[in-house]
């Protein structure tokens, strides 16, 4: 991936508590209950782009199976939620270090590739993950270690935490895991796994001549972006209780790929943007009476533009243009000489 | 256990799955080798193709033969817009990263195809699957034999070409290194030009064939590029010839899983666990990189 | 920047030259100046309803693969008729249609934005793999009777949603009943490997043991890649004399139709689906091979039956809904349409929830040629007002009929109970 120093920009704080007492307060009153429920998954979502930006934007590694690690945090959370009475916090803990174990265990061997090759290789695991999944389906009360019963009369829905039945609370719930999530990761960034990233992200040779252990430090990367992952899964099978295959289809991993990489993927605000992609921007147009292909006609095209002209994404991409808004208009009220443009 | 004479029929349809893999990834090994693109949009265009073929007969009532001609025109004509468009932005980048950019042509395109022919039962079937003949008990049609004879055919001439001719060196030149090879004079825009039209045109044409083979879906034809990427992956990308013979060896044992039915339902993963294990086998000792340079 | 211009236009320029071929290669879809009289459909007023809208919802499925708005979309047809003409006692009907993509969450919140954000008084006409499933709870909470076009088993199986259609597994028991009646000497029964497959193969195992016929049940991973492998697998299984019943949406089974017919086998064993086939589309695809060897179970009557409502249906398609394909999606979407109207002229009063879904619940008898018998709402704990159907064939391009009205055998225990009930109410 191109090499820029990592723009970690917490430029204002208070702006990030602030917007995050406004979403956990204000949202729910304000809008119905179908919003509520549509920004609960864009609230998931982000949570599973954060990871997939860590990966990539932090470490250079791409990896195309995250929505199937995903099914896999949600399978777990639905096993575990069902086949025990465990609170709902530590289910989603539970279900993030089993998810996070499996992942370094798919990692070891796989992070020896590089580049285009452990893209592909797990592209090719999730797809091995998608064939299982159809025939062994998700947990739905039933007996045995797969836990699915074919009978579909009264199954129960996986459980929600005591404190967030209601939808409204539920959104509150899962914004503040998310938010914990986001607050995981960026601590990781800024202490020592973060530096020994960069200089990864660098130049693997050099960073490897400093003494940095990079198996050891990509390794890390790989098991902190699938516990997250895990964890947003077992958020996703408490969000509308039931889970099946459909909601996990190896097409959302390339769109998620997508949306990630048009949030922008050296800025963790780009999560936040590119779970809105995936999840707010098809409701928003079905809202509009568009219909849904235009949206992958839309994510195609970010894509090329990203990769062609601006890596930083929205996230990187709108600060800049704002300021240069700001410059244009500066100039115009005759407030300044005009000037080039700034990088 | 099903008897072996219940297994003979499935080795049949297991070349012929074969062929389906093996042309898919023939065709995406090609192009890398020759531009340093993976071009995972290579089923997308071939379907996209194959769409506005079937509307050519079935709307606007063309000859079948124009319509054909068109479709692998249309893989031609919209893989060199790509390659022309894309080719300098990305010429240094990491291959990744321009593989990257194909997953953005393939979505444009998959949506596009969603949009304009929503999803209805069609099919469109080439003349040569009318005509058959019966090896035992089953009966195999001109489709897939020349599904498997093209993939044959691309992996001999490209393999003969790419060493032989000046272009073909040109192109192995190029893919290697854009501006070294653009220092030593070579005109890097034609030759790159000549590279995307002509995979775009096999892309094209092999579109035609599977949708014919494999039926005419939009989502499919474009998602089947991930089980031919299989064979090109325990291919490392580099020779045709294992491409070939790995997307047929991929074919028969997907279909000879088939009829035991105990782990019929597993064989969709066969296309995926070989990959993978192929893969991580050859990276036990070797650092295996795309890098062209250490970015 | 030149680049980033130059990739916009040339973006732009690609775009509209697709959208270009699209366009010229479509039929024209908008509504012509027509020469035909325009249809009478609720009152027959002929004038055009201007009251306050009575609002009415529906969710379906459409996605790549899977597209269910036909349903809808024909029900809409049918309600700009009535509006056109009277509309419900001067009032027309505003009816939203919202389009899901399989996914439970999205499912379950556009559910509640029907019902409380744009506050529906009925739902008509919903069709989707999960939605019963998903929402039967919450439609059973806030008082809503549903009238659908079911695919999930909770469709069948809770008190607040009524099928104009039987279902998947009813219908691959008909279909399961007219192999046997061909004389098959052992049954197998593929479908779609998706959630629901136990539910669906429940009856076809149950009527070919009572019948002392052996059995296999199958699954395929869909999109099918692999049709020549699963064609040959299915003739293997059912063997000489056997049979084969297919349970795929129509894009799945011609796969395995067309590849069973490039290997000679349409031939080899008795073939049978269930309603998903049953369109003028598949019967076009396949060709003249497979006429009269393919038997398809036909939830409602053909598109070219007579009779008053089948050429009300046909008039309102040709004034309303050029673009929707004659066959049983619309049928359905159309018949949901002319209960749902037929329930709301029958509210005295004012238009509430309460009192719109009680008038549905009490549909009973309504009589149309379109099913075999008159379909019924009702107080038990389950619906399955269709219960008897057709079996169709293709020939030539179009499906034909070839068994009249049967009953779905009550050897599956769903319909013995909805039997018993019938003959006591």
């Amino acid at each position: 991936m191109r090499v820029t120093r990592p723009r970690i920009r917490v430029r204002h704080p208070a702006t990030a508590v602030v917007l995050l007492l406004v979403v956990l307060l204000a949202m729910p009153q304000a809008l119905s209950t179908y919003w509520i429920d549509v920004l609960t998954a864009v609230a998931i979502y982000s949570v599973v782009a954060l990871g997939l930006g860590l990966l990539m934007g932090r470490v250079g590694l791409v990896s195309l199976g995250q929505i199937a690690v995903l099914a896999l945090g949600a399978w777990v959370a639905a096993r575990l939620d069902f086949a025990t009475s465990i609170p709902f916090p530590l289910v989603l803990l539970i279900a993030g270090t089993i998810t996070m174990v499996l992942g370094t265990l798919v990692g070891l061997p796989a992070l020896r590739l590089s580049g285009l090759y452990l893209a592909l290789i797990t592209l090719m695991l999730a797809g091995a993950i998608t064939v299982v999944l159809t025939t062994t389906n998700f947990p739905n009360g039933g007996p045995g270690f797969l836990g699915h019963t074919e009978s579909s009369f009264g199954n129960p829905a996986v459980r929600r935490p005591g404190i967030a039945g209601s939808d409204a609370a539920y959104f509150r719930y899962t914004v503040i895991v998310a938010a914990l999530m986001f607050t995981l990761v960026f601590w990781h960034v800024h202490s020592r796994p973060g530096r020994a990233w960069a200089a990864i992200r660098q130049s693997e040779p050099a960073a490897l001549a400093a003494g940095v252990n990079i198996t050891t430090y990509k390794l890390w990367a790989w098991a902190l972006a699938s516990f997250v992952t895990g964890v947003a899964g077992g958020l996703l099978a408490g969000s509308v209780g039931k889970l099946y295959t459909y909601q996990f289809p190896t097409r959302d991993s390339i769109i998620l790929l997508a949306v990630v990489l048009m949030g922008g993927i050296y800025n963790l605000w780009g999560a936040v943007v590119a779970g809105a992609l995936m999840k707010l921007l098809p409701a928003l147009l079905d809202n509009w009476g568009l219909p849904p292909d235009l949206l992958i006609i839309l994510f195609g095209a970010g894509v090329l533009q990203v990769l062609l002209t601006a890596p930083g994404g929205l996230a990187g991409q709108v600060p800049k243009d704002l300021a240069r808004l700001g410059q244009r208009l500066a100039t115009l009220s005759g407030r300044r000489a005009p000037e080039g443009e700034a990088p | 256990m099903p008897s072996w004479q219940d297994f003979q029929p499935f080795i049949v349809t297991g070349l012929a799955l074969g062929g389906v893999y093996s042309l898919s990834g023939v065709g995406m090994v090609v192009l890398y080798r020759t531009t340093g693109v993976l071009n995972l949009a290579f089923g997308a265009v071939g379907a996209m193709g194959a769409f506005i073929a079937w509307s050519l007969i079935n709307t606007l009532g063309w000859p079948a033969a124009l319509a054909y001609l068109a479709c692998v025109g249309f893989g031609a004509a919209i893989s060199l817009l790509y390659g022309m468009l894309t080719g300098p932005s990305l010429a240094g980048r990491d291959p990744l990263v321009k593989a990257a950019a194909t997953i953005g042509l393939a979505l444009m395109l998959l949506g596009a195809m969603s949009w304009i022919w929503s999803d209805k039962a069609r099919s469109m079937v080439l003349p040569t699957t009318n005509w058959q003949y019966s090896v035992g008990e089953v009966q195999i049609n001109w489709t897939q034999i020349i599904a498997l004879a093209l993939g044959v055919f691309v992996t001999l001439a490209t393999a003969a070409f790419l060493r032989r001719t000046g272009l073909g060196t040109a192109m192995r030149a190029l893919a290697n290194d854009r501006e070294i090879t653009a220092a030593l004079g070579v005109p890097v825009r034609r030759v790159e030009a000549t590279t995307w039209l002509v995979s775009g045109a096999l892309a094209g044409g092999a579109g035609l064939l599977l949708s014919n083979l494999v039926g005419l879906d939009a989502a499919t034809l474009t998602f089947l590029v991930i089980s031919s990427l299989a064979a090109a992956l325990i291919a490392r990308l580099r020779s045709l010839v294992v491409t070939l013979l790995a997307g047929v060896v991929i074919g028969l044992v997907n279909a000879m899983a088939t009829p035991i039915f105990s782990i019929s339902s597993y064989r969709d993963m066969t296309p995926f666990v070989l990959a993978a294990v192929a893969l991580l086998f050859l990276a036990r000792h070797q650092q295996i990189s795309f890098a062209r340079r250490s970015r | 920047m030149q680049r980033n211009g130059v990739f916009a236009r040339l973006t732009l320029v690609l775009v509209a030259s697709t959208v270009l071929v699209a366009c010229s290669s479509h039929k024209n879809a908008g509504t012509t100046a027509n020469s035909t009289t325009s249809p009478k459909c609720g009152a027959g007023t002929g004038q055009k309803a201007t009251g306050e809208p009575i609002k009415l919802g529906a969710i379906a499925t459409k996605q790549p693969g899977t597209d269910f708005t036909d349903i809808p979309n024909m029900a809409k047809a049918f309600f700009d008729c009535v509006n056109d003409n009277g509309g419900i006692n001067g009032r027309p009907i505003q009816y939203i249609i919202e389009t899901e993509q399989t996914d439970p969450g999205q499912v379950a919140s556009l559910a509640k934005k029907l019902v409380e954000s744009d506050k529906v008084l009925g739902i008509v006409g919903n069709t989707s793999i999960i939605e019963c499933a998903v929402n039967h709870s919450y439609y059973e909470q806030q008082g809503f009777y549903i009238i659908d076009s079911g695919i999930a088993p909770e469709c069948y199986s809770t008190p607040n949603s009524a099928a104009v259609n039987m279902g998947p597994r009813y219908s691959v028991d008909g279909a399961t009943q007219y192999l046997l009646r061909q004389g098959a000497k052992k049954l197998v029964l593929d479908q779609s490997n998706v959630p629901g497959t136990g539910y669906i193969e429940g009856g076809f195992l149950l009527i070919a043991k009572d019948a002392g016929i052996p059995t296999e049940s199958l699954k395929d991973n869909v999109p099918i890649q692999d049709a020549n492998s699963v064609a040959l697998k299915l003739v293997q299984a059912a063997g000489k004399d056997g049979g084969v019943v297919l349970n795929f949406t129509p894009p799945e089974a011609l796969k395995i139709l067309q590849a069973a017919q490039q290997q000679g086998l349409q031939d080899r064993v008795k073939w049978a689906c269930s309603t998903p086939c049953n369109t003028d589309f598949l019967s076009n695809a396949l060709g003249p091979q497979w006429n009269g060897k393919l038997g398809v179970n036909a939830e409602l009557n053909l598109t070219t039956a007579t009779g008053p409502d089948s050429e009300l249906y046909r008039a309102v398609q040709k004034r309303y809904a050029r673009n929707i394909a004659l066959g049983s999606f619309s049928q359905m979407g159309f018949v949901e349409a002319s209960i749902a109207v037929k329930a709301l002229m029958s509210v005295s009063g004012d238009f509430t929830v309460t009192s719109v879904n009680e008038a549905i619940r009490n549909i009973k008898d309504f009589k149309t040629d379109i099913l075999c018998k008159p379909w019924y709402y009702g107080t038990a704990s389950l619906h399955i007002p269709n219960n008897t159907d057709r079996t169709v064939v293709p020939q030539d391009g179009k499906m034909v009929e070839k068994e009249g009205c049967f009953a779905i055998s009550d050897v599956d225990p769903a319909i013995a109970q909805v039997r018993t009930a019938e003959s006591a109410g």
